[in-house]
């Protein structure tokens, strides 16, 4: 297939698929890495999306786009990234009252949820295994990084203090 | 009449570049729009309204947000001038990044940094699974939801794609999450 139509589907599916930028994650590992971009391009993309200012979602577009296809890659990314939601919203302005009764959709996102939060863990762990060092500095990165967060540090300091400490001692 | 039009549309543009210059992801910039918009352009309520509905429906957060303020604020042209808002930051300043980390994809520096950055972005990955296995179900964790989990995993070991063992989640919901309505 051409890869601009490829990343335009990928990220139509994706986005339709996912309520947030970071719930994406999991499930764009699975549609992009291997096909499109390397395992390596992945993490800096979501190393980088969660370091600088704004969409989580819209940043892992434009890099997985501009990787794969330049320029014109990462706009179509964008684009197939802003459709979804766009369509979607104003559909719902225009029915709002009438879909505030339709439970099925959020029970669909409910059931939704917890799928996705088990896909994360899967590729967390793959991002894991094949990032270079499952060796005890590998493990010891991950696990400070791991109880640095959940004690609400910041995550983009984490993964860039994460990244500098890689720099010197992982070669 | 036209002037006052104008400005909130520049305000909500401003408001919005504003919002995603500052904040570094969808979730997070709630509670800085908050207090940007509310009492401003918008009432509690409808900011109400519109995180919930962007929780709800697909694609990215941090768009959903702002069309809906838009709307509110500005109507169909509110819509597009929060957009190129939020829009515009991000991807610019992404654009840049992946243009100049291209060029030096091969250099040894870059790959000790990636190698770092992966354990951190794997436990990052974990703490967001976390957060949103704990949000998405408003209610305690039930059967339903560990049902809903371990089927997903077992799927996923398997390796049944993942937008099929997803979108079974989500009829999975449907069905189970359903019945209470008939209670």
């Amino acid at each position: 297939m051409d890869p601009l139509l490829e990343l335009f589907w990928i990220f139509l599916k994706v986005n339709l698929l996912s309520t947030s930028g970071p719930a994406s994650v999991g499930l764009l590992y699975h549609e992009v890495v291997g096909k499109l971009v390397t395992e390596g391009q992945f993490v800096q993309a979501v190393g980088l999306s969660s370091v600088l200012p704004g969409s989580d979602a819209l940043q892992l577009a434009m890099y997985i786009g501009y990787a794969v296809a330049g320029i014109p890659g990462g706009f179509v990314a964008l684009v197939a990234s802003i459709l979804p939601p766009t369509v979607i919203i104003l559909g719902v302005t225009m029915i709002l009252h009438r879909l505030r009764r339709e439970a099925w959709l959020s029970n669909f996102i409910e059931g939704l949820t917890p799928a996705i939060s088990v896909l994360m863990l899967f590729v967390a762990w793959k991002i894991f295994q094949k990032g270079g060092s499952t060796g005890w500095e590998g493990w010891g990165i991950g696990a400070v990084s791991l109880l640095a967060m959940f004690l609400n540090a910041p995550a983009r300091i984490v993964v860039i203090l994460a990244g500098l400490v890689g720099i010197f001692f992982l070669k | 009449m036209n002037d006052t039009k104008i400005t909130v549309w520049f305000r909500l543009l401003w408001m919005f570049l504003k919002v995603n210059i500052l904040s570094p992801s969808g979730p997070a910039s709630i509670g800085f729009l908050y207090e940007e918009a509310v009492g401003k352009i918008m009432s509690e309520e409808r900011f109400v309204e519109a995180v919930g509905f962007s929780n709800v429906l697909p694609g990215s957060e941090a768009l959903k947000l702002a069309m809906f303020v838009g709307f509110s604020a500005g109507g169909l042209p509110g819509v597009f001038a929060a957009l190129c808002g939020a829009i515009l930051p991000p991807t610019a300043l992404m654009l840049i990044v992946a243009a100049l980390l291209q060029k030096v994809q091969h250099e040894d520096w870059l790959t000790g940094f990636v190698a770092g950055m992966s354990p951190a972005v794997a436990a990052l990955i974990v703490v967001v699974a976390w957060e949103l296995f704990r949000a998405g179900s408003r209610r305690k964790v039930d059967r339903r939801v560990m049902l809903i989990a371990a089927l997903s995993a077992i799927a996923f070991w398997f390796e049944i794609p993942s937008p099929f063992v997803l979108l079974g989640a989500g009829m999975l919901g449907v069905i189970l999450f359903g019945r209470r309505s008939y209670r």
